[in-house]
């Protein structure tokens, strides 16, 4: 299935507020940066077409809203994904103790069928930026926990990294769901609606 | 239509008449068109042409279209016979040549009181009728010209120009346009003023109008039956002034000479009036208390003369205004003119009023506290600082705060006391000191300007002698101009009939006749701009001073003409206010009270109202009042209304009406008997009846209609029982509530985000919160039609969007697949808290605490922990 249709990776991003998450997802894609801070609402995505190991596909990032504040808005999104972003701030020490329960409320809500393996990736972001608070020596020891998590450190303002850090990502979604695809065959349909008869097609169709 | 041409031509010509009348009355942008010279005499003259014209009738000219009036007697028979039947207690007010002709009265009457319109188009309603009495070729019979001269009476009743328009301009070309103008006969004679529609009343005020056919009518009718009527009482004063001053418009030359020189006997006949119309001032003062007897009896018979209509403001007027007219027709000498003042005034009472009403850019409740909602009175009267010159004061932002309506009339009184008795002042202290005299003037332009310069040179003279009548008079306003107490009566002609001698009217009345028939109206005009240049400001503006028709505003354009050193200081002027009802902001005020020494001289402190009443205030009132008893409550009120503080003897206190919003007695003028829907009521009981309210209530109540003050859940707690509607919208107001956090965030949403920004915000934002109107639409089950419709295409949307189901939850009890939403209420369980959404079957939100709560709260516990651990 995986070679023959186009494939289609989900990524999820994730991290505090003010990390640099939209950031980095927007030097990846269109390779712009911006000084003046946004706090992203609810959660968007972008696009890429991206050559993993020389088969083309399609990355789909998805940007989350690192507040608490937006509640009325739900994370249906986090099921499905192949890939999940923790980014924090290597100077800012609170972003990188909150990893943990990033990456546990993601697993808690995506659910995945192995959450013991499934395919994180953290990012140490803004290492243009100066006094370091995590070295990257603590931010390495704390993947070797998590199972041996790749880490990068980026520079989204600078574009420092970014490219080798997403394909890294890719090749991290693309494995897992090549590895997962016999399992879960069922991944397109897996977001059921409930209050119409029509299921969310995979495409980027949408009635608007 | 079958029109020879010269038929055609009289039809044009007809109409041109009317409309060329009218345009002159209109023109002038006067608060009340009869106030113009000359000015109902004129539409009379050309209307009746019109009435006229091709009428069947074999009788004498004269009395030919009166079987046509009479069908007014089946067509509207409660309407028709007050007219026939007041024909005797309204002879001596009319001109003398009308005296004979009951239709040339008739035609007269609705003029003047602005009813002619109403009752030309019921007579033209039937067709039948009309060609029974006119032959196919009379105007009356052409629909199109008849509706143009509707439009025109229109015009004049409403005082709006602009309404000229409508006539179709095809009607003055030899070919006229029947196709183009037949959209426009349906907007014509549709029935006026919408505004009134609400008035849709269940008890008909007036004491003399049986009970109408129709409720639809008689909401319909009650303007026409209600505003003529506040204005009748002045309006046969107004009309004898007219004549008394018709010599100055020359448009008819012939016909006004002759009806202004009957009218003045008449005027004075029907006035009773002495003649000290050669007034000079000895004789004057030594006269004027036995003179102002006369004008206050006859002031009363003429209100009393009136009985078919307005019980209600009239009333209140009338009584107000003996008092003032005891003071103000002190000032005699000049009175022909002066004592009517007061009433001149008084004719502005329902417009000012309205206007404002009408005018002012409506705010809601919530911007302006309900502020711009004016009790009648609030017993607000500026006072001048020691030392502060008149102009100054007129001009004063003190004015500006004296808004309610009752108190600016009475202003009207307060005001031109004083600017009487400055002009009398000035009068007598000229009459003593100059001999008269006469120019020759021929030319308004070049007497006004003579005028000025006389002026000036008195100016000296005049401010010797101030000093001798400060004392008793209030000094100058302005010389002569008595007849400019309205601000649409003329100068130029003022000087030489201040000399008020029959030999001066005379040679007015000449030359009036002298001006060509062209000119006519344009040099009258003319005349009038040239008062008006201190009236161009701006009119309708809603306060005090920028009001020309207000009582400063009037003031400031007399007094505008004099160099302000001549004009003595506001403060030296005596101020009427009666002691007994002087609201407790002039009363002195007790020394212990902590004013500032700087306000204690310049700004009063603002009480409300009087010891024994207070103003209402715009309140909003939740609940229902106990059902009242008129005898305590009165009592309790003090036998006042409460919105004007009019006091009533306890035999008449059963006149006074009971307001069911504020739950108090209003007198008939503050409470015309205006229902309304009562928040209370329908919080309370689900009760959408309207009651009647008084007028300050009234329009509070609109002014809230729409905004949304009532969290009607927490006022009453089962309120939802009551309704089904209610209950539905409650959900749907909640769900759109969610619904929108989704719509507005997503950028797939932007034609449905727009849609709801359409909406009222709160409908959106705060779910609980309704308006009177809300209120209603859920009754009538717009409002669930509504927020259904809305709801759908949020959901079909949400339900869709790629994004938006990306931002749904997942129940993460059960971890089934299925997106699920807060708005999904039936199976949908949220925590209040974070906003997480369960299943209602795997999470009772009093059962246990959220899941993800407990992760937020470890987390912040674990952060804090975790400060000093080294990782």
């Amino acid at each position: 299935m995986a070679s023959r249709k186009k494939v289609l990776l989900k990524v999820i991003i994730l991290g505090d507020s003010s990390v640099g998450k939209t950031s980095l997802m927007n030097q990846y894609v269109n390779r712009k940066f911006s000084n003046q801070y946004k706090a992203t609402i609810g959660a968007d995505f972008l696009t890429k077409e991206v050559t993993v190991d020389d088969r083309s596909v399609t990355m789909q990032i998805w940007d989350t809203a690192g507040q608490e504040r937006f509640q009325s808005l739900g994370v249906a999104f986090y099921r499905g994904a192949d890939c999940c972003v923790l980014v924090f701030d290597v100077t800012a020490p609170n972003t990188f103790k909150s990893l943990d329960s990033w990456r546990d409320e993601f697993l808690i809500q995506a659910s995945p069928r192995e959450p013991e393996n499934f395919p994180f990736v953290l990012l140490g972001n803004k290492v243009d930026l100066e006094p370091r608070a995590i070295s990257s020596k603590r931010a390495q020891q704390w993947c070797q926990m998590k199972n041996n998590i790749p880490y990068f450190e980026t520079s989204a303002k600078e574009g420092l990294n970014v490219e080798q850090a997403f394909l890294a990502i890719a090749k991290n979604a693309l494995a897992q769901q090549n590895s997962t695809v016999d399992l879960y065959n069922e991944f397109p349909d897996q977001i059921k609606l409930t209050n119409t008869n029509k299921p969310n097609s995979n495409g980027d169709s949408c009635a608007c | 239509m079958s029109d020879s041409d010269p038929y055609v031509q009289k039809h044009q010509q007809l109409l041109r008449d009317l409309k060329n009348t009218v345009e002159g009355l209109l023109v002038s942008q006067v608060a009340n068109v009869w106030s113009i010279y000359g000015g109902l005499n004129r539409l009379h003259c050309s209307v009746e042409k019109i009435f006229k014209h091709g009428c069947k009738s074999p009788g004498i000219e004269s009395t030919s279209y009166f079987d046509f009036i009479q069908g007014l007697e089946w067509l509207q028979p409660e309407n028709s016979k007050s007219y026939f039947s007041i024909d005797c207690e309204y002879k001596p007010h009319l001109p003398q040549n009308l005296k004979d002709d009951k239709a040339s009265i008739w035609l007269y009457r609705s003029l003047e009181n602005h009813s002619l319109s109403q009752k030309l188009s019921w007579l033209l309603s039937d067709k039948t009728h009309l060609l029974k009495c006119y032959q196919e070729y009379a105007f009356l019979s052409q629909e199109k010209y008849a509706e143009a001269a509707l439009i025109c009476l229109r015009a004049v009743e409403r005082n709006q120009a602009s309404l000229m328009s409508e006539i179709n301009p095809c009607l003055f070309l030899l070919e006229a346009n029947a196709k183009e103008f037949h959209k426009m006969h349906r907007r014509c004679s549709s029935y006026p003023d919408d505004h009134f529609k609400k008035d849709y009343s269940g008890g008909d005020k007036k004491p003399k109008g049986p009970p109408t056919k129709t409720p639809v009518i008689r909401g319909k009718l009650k303007p026409w039956h209600s505003m003529p009527s506040l204005r009748s009482d002045s309006f046969k004063i107004k009309s004898k002034q007219m004549f008394t001053q018709s010599k100055t418009t020359p448009s008819t030359p012939l016909y006004t000479k002759k009806i202004s020189t009957s009218a003045l006997k008449i005027d004075y006949k029907s006035m009773q009036y002495p003649k000290v119309r050669k007034s000079n001032l000895k004789k004057g003062f030594s006269k004027a208390k036995k003179e102002t007897r006369h004008v206050i009896i006859n002031n009363c018979d003429i209100i009393e003369h009136t009985p078919p209509l307005s019980s209600s403001q009239s009333s209140g007027g009338a009584m107000g205004n003996e008092d003032l007219m005891n003071l103000s027709t002190k000032s005699l000498p000049e009175t022909r003119n002066l004592a009517h003042s007061p009433r001149l005034v008084d004719s502005f009472l329902p417009l000012p009023g309205e206007k404002d009403y009408r005018k002012a850019p409506k705010k809601s409740f919530i911007e302006d506290g309900g502020m711009s909602v004016l009790p009648m009175a609030t017993g607000y009267f500026p006072r001048p600082v020691k030392g502060q010159s008149l102009l100054s004061f007129l001009t004063s932002s003190q004015f500006a705060r004296a808004n309610a309506e009752l108190d600016r009339e009475n202003a009207h009184f307060s005001i031109s006391e004083a600017i009487i008795s400055a002009m009398e002042q000035i009068r007598c202290r000229r009459d003593f000191k100059l001999t008269d005299d006469q120019f020759d003037d021929s030319d308004p332009e070049i007497m006004d300007l003579k005028q000025r310069i006389r002026l000036r040179r008195r100016e000296k003279m005049v401010e010797k002698q101030k000093k001798v009548w400060s004392e008793s008079l209030l000094s100058d306003g302005r010389t002569d101009t008595a007849t400019t107490v309205s601000p649409c009566s003329t100068t130029p002609d003022t000087l030489s009939e201040s000399a008020s001698s029959d030999e001066v009217e005379d040679f007015d009345i000449d030359e009036a006749s002298n001006l060509s028939e062209d000119h006519g109206l344009s040099a009258s005009m003319a005349s009038l701009y040239s008062e008006a240049d201190v009236l161009k400001r701006p009119r309708g503006a809603p306060d005090g001073a920028s009001d020309v028709f207000s009582a400063e505003g009037v003031a400031l354009s007399l007094i505008s003409k004099f160099n302000e050193k001549q004009l003595p200081r506001a403060s030296d002027l005596e101020w009427l206010v009666s002691e007994e009802d002087a609201p407790q902001a002039l009363l002195p005020l007790p020394k212990s009270w902590p004013v500032s020494p700087d306000d204690s001289e310049t700004t009063s402190t603002l009480l409300r109202g009087t010891q024994e009443w207070a103003p209402p205030r715009p309140q909003i009132i939740f609940t229902i009042h106990p059902p009242p008893t008129r005898k305590t409550l009165i009592a309790k009120q003090n036998y006042r209304c409460a919105g004007c503080s009019m006091k009533v003897a306890q035999q008449y206190a059963s006149r006074y009406r009971y307001c069911d919003y504020l739950g108090r007695y209003f007198c008939t003028g503050c409470h015309t008997n205006q229902l309304a829907l009562i928040p209370g009521r329908v919080i309370q009981k689900w009760d959408f009846t309207r009651y009647p309210v008084s007028s300050f209530s009234y329009r509070l109540l609109e002014q809230m209609y729409s905004d949304p003050l009532f969290r009607v859940f927490e006022l009453n707690k089962h309120i939802w029982k009551m309704s089904k509607n209610l209950q539905l919208c409650r959900r749907f107001r909640l769900g759109l509530f969610y619904l929108k956090d989704f719509i507005f965030a997503c950028r797939f949403a932007e034609s449905i985000r727009e849609r709801l920004e359409q909406e009222k915000s709160y409908l959106l934002t705060d779910p609980e919160v309704y308006s009177m109107e809300d209120l209603v639409n859920v009754r009538n089950g717009d409002m669930k039609l509504r927020l259904k419709y809305l709801i759908e295409v949020c959901c079909r949307h949400t339900s869709e969007c790629k994004l938006c189901v990306a931002r749904g939850f997942i129940c993460e009890i059960c971890n089934a697949p299925e997106v699920i939403f807060p708005w999904q209420m039936r199976k949908v369980s949220r925590c209040n808290q974070c906003g997480t959404c369960y299943h209602i079957s795997c999470w009772n939100p009093s059962d246990k605490p959220c899941n993800k709560c407990l992760r937020i709260s470890k987390r912040r516990e674990s952060i804090g922990n975790s400060s000093h651990d080294n990782f």
